[in-house]
């Protein structure tokens, strides 16, 4: 066995451990290089989205100094010229109607009328294909047309272009430098399904009061997709988590009674169908969690790995701790705004308040933007090892 | 609670009572703008529902659709009736970020109290907000951010309103505001939350 598939394979068990709420020899670390790494390039973020190579170069003359056991990944989430084919109105990319130092925006929209819940509900991939498609693609404006087959065609290549080269880099990374990757698939909650793409924030929290009903048997005929999504993709894989990030079911979006009806309980399907494949779920739950600590912890032993960001840590731990393992514990805005010295301090203190017995994965809570700095990142990493021994 | 019927069915998120109301009120010949004073009365208390934590977003966007629904009817027969305001507050979301959700919800908090609010919307560049100022006069500016990669965008905002000695009080909002990112970025005020917001301008035009 090479130094690096060693190295990989004492990461890994690190990760597996650590997510079944064990106690590996180390505390697991987790971090990417994100948009962060960008600035210290001669890069624009136009060009590191739209030429994979230059991403990865970034990613990859930072490796070998990148300690991690789980690697969450490059500075770009997608190739946009799968969306641009489409001529999609779903994004702005940097360059393309934000400036090209810009991250990426959604263009939040009821791309799902009011009226269409019931065709919807009906059979959602066809009315995906017939409705959803052309509304948010200028390209895709006439299903069947020459023009929107290929469209299609384009984008559909583009899509698999990007996946290839990004699973090689993937590859690549295990190999050289002995990376263990944080997912495979990708999923949602149905409510999140329904409101981020579909019926956009005002929609649905207006659904709630205006057509109950509707809600709840859309969520429920989106359940199949959402398990199928998270386990679907190259090797069925279950040893990896399918990233799942979760959006309205933060604190203070919906009313208790509101959560309990429409956003929990086909989640908790979706949950319980990936798991019910041996499937595990990162819940990515980025805002403030607190008030939904208890319901959570019904779920299967074991079957999320709960993200804190600013959920109350040691409430996390008290409820959760032992069933699930937590990942988190570092502010983002810390690693944008602190020093070296207080990044050390504040891992060393989470670590003493939430590593405990194993089941702790350490790494930032949220997304890390542009503004972070990578000198409080590889911080971070080094007092991760260097008081994160068990 | 309200005592008048119209503001309590706005604030119990009533939407078909409220529609009914206004119609009704329109029609027996009632002044639009006493019939606005009624929704907003009701508006101001779910805003303060939600700050109490009675309330949460879904029905505080809720409220805000029944009011914004219930002014497209009465905007046009308001025609020559002036407001009486506490003052004018710029408000926008820094360049770079087109998250209009925090800075709608204080939007709405705002206009129910009685301000003027001068809404820049979204991914605001500082020289819009340079502008508004001088021309409104406005002793209070808010900047929305949430993307934290927009933060430095709304640093140099906050420097452009200082390079042209404009002595606005600076609020800024979001939700990885923090005191760290308020000295960071100059701001004289941070707030949390929405209430928060409202407080802020309270004291500023107390």
């Amino acid at each position: 066995m090479s130094n690096k598939e060693q190295l990989y394979q004492e990461r890994l068990n690190r990760y597996m451990t650590a997510m079944d709420c064990g106690k590996p020899d180390k505390v697991p670390v987790c971090f990417g290089i994100g948009e962060w790494a960008i600035k210290y390039t001669d890069y624009t973020f136009q060009e590191v989205f739209y030429d994979s190579e230059k991403a990865n170069r970034i990613v990859e003359d930072m490796l070998p100094d990148f300690d991690v056991d789980i690697f969450s990944g490059g500075p770009t989430l997608w190739w946009p010229p799968m969306f641009d084919v489409m001529g999609s109105k779903l994004y702005k990319f940097p360059g393309i109607g934000l400036e090209e130092d810009n991250t990426f925006q959604y263009n939040e929209e009821e791309y799902m009328k009011a009226e269409d819940y019931d065709d919807f509900i009906a059979n959602p991939t066809e009315w995906l294909v017939k409705n959803f498609l052309p509304r948010i693609s200028a390209e895709f404006a006439e299903p069947g047309s020459y023009r929107a087959t290929i469209a299609l065609i384009k984008s559909s290549a583009a899509f698999a272009m990007f996946g290839a080269a990004a699973g090689a880099a993937a590859q690549r990374w295990a190999v050289e430098y002995g990376m263990v990757g944080q997912f495979t698939g990708f999923t949602k909650a149905p409510f999140d399904t329904l409101g981020d793409a579909l019926r956009a924030m005002k929609g649905i929290l207006t659904d709630l009061r205006r057509r109950p009903d509707k809600v709840l048997a859309a969520c429920e005929a989106i359940v199949p997709h959402n398990i199928y999504g998270g386990i679907a993709g190259p090797g069925a894989d279950t040893r990896f988590p399918c990233f799942a990030p979760l959006h309205r079911g933060a604190y203070p979006f919906l009313n208790p009674e509101q959560w309990d009806k429409f956003y929990w309980p086909t989640l908790k399907a979706v949950i319980e169908g990936l798991w019910a494949k041996g499937k595990r779920m990162f819940f990515f739950a980025e805002g403030n969690w607190t008030p939904y600590l208890e319901k959570i912890a019904e779920l299967p032993e074991k079957s999320i790995v709960f993200d804190i960001d600013t959920t109350d840590a040691k409430k996390a731990r008290e409820i959760l701790g032992g069933k699930f393992c937590l990942q988190g514990g570092i502010p983002t805005t810390l690693l944008t705004y602190g020093t070296p010295e207080k990044v050390k301090e504040h891992v060393k203190r989470t670590i003493d308040e939430l590593a405990g017995d194993g089941g702790f994965i350490l790494a930032p809570g949220g997304v890390l933007m542009g503004d972070a700095k990578k000198e409080n990142i590889l911080a971070a990493i080094e007092a991760a090892r260097e008081y994160g021994v068990y | 609670m309200a005592a008048d019927a119209l503001s309590n069915a706005i604030t119990e998120l009533e939407e078909e009572q409220v529609v009914a109301l206004v119609r009704e009120r329109l029609e027996n010949g009632v002044a639009p703008l006493e019939i606005v004073n009624a929704l907003q009365e009701g508006m101001v208390e779910v805003g303060k529902r939600f700050e109490s934590g009675a309330y949460f977003l879904s029905e505080l966007i809720m409220g805000g659709e029944i009011m914004k629904d219930a002014m497209t009817v009465l905007e046009p027969r308001l025609t020559g009736a002036s407001g009486d305001y506490k003052g004018n507050i710029v408000i926008g979301t820094v360049k770079g970020d087109i998250h209009d959700l925090g800075k709608d919800i204080v939007v709405m908090l705002l206009k129910g109290s009685g301000y003027n609010v001068i809404d820049l919307g979204v991914d605001v560049p500082k020289e819009k907000f340079v502008e508004a100022l001088k021309e409104s006069q406005a002793p209070l500016v808010g900047m929305s951010v949430l993307l934290t990669g927009c933060q430095a965008a709304m640093k140099e905002a906050i420097d452009a309103i200082r390079a042209e000695g404009i002595d606005a009080k600076v609020l800024i909002g979001g939700n990885y505001i923090d005191e760290v990112v308020m000295d960071f970025v100059g701001a004289d005020f941070f707030a949390k939350d929405a209430s928060d917001g409202l407080k802020v301008a309270e004291k500023v035009f107390s």
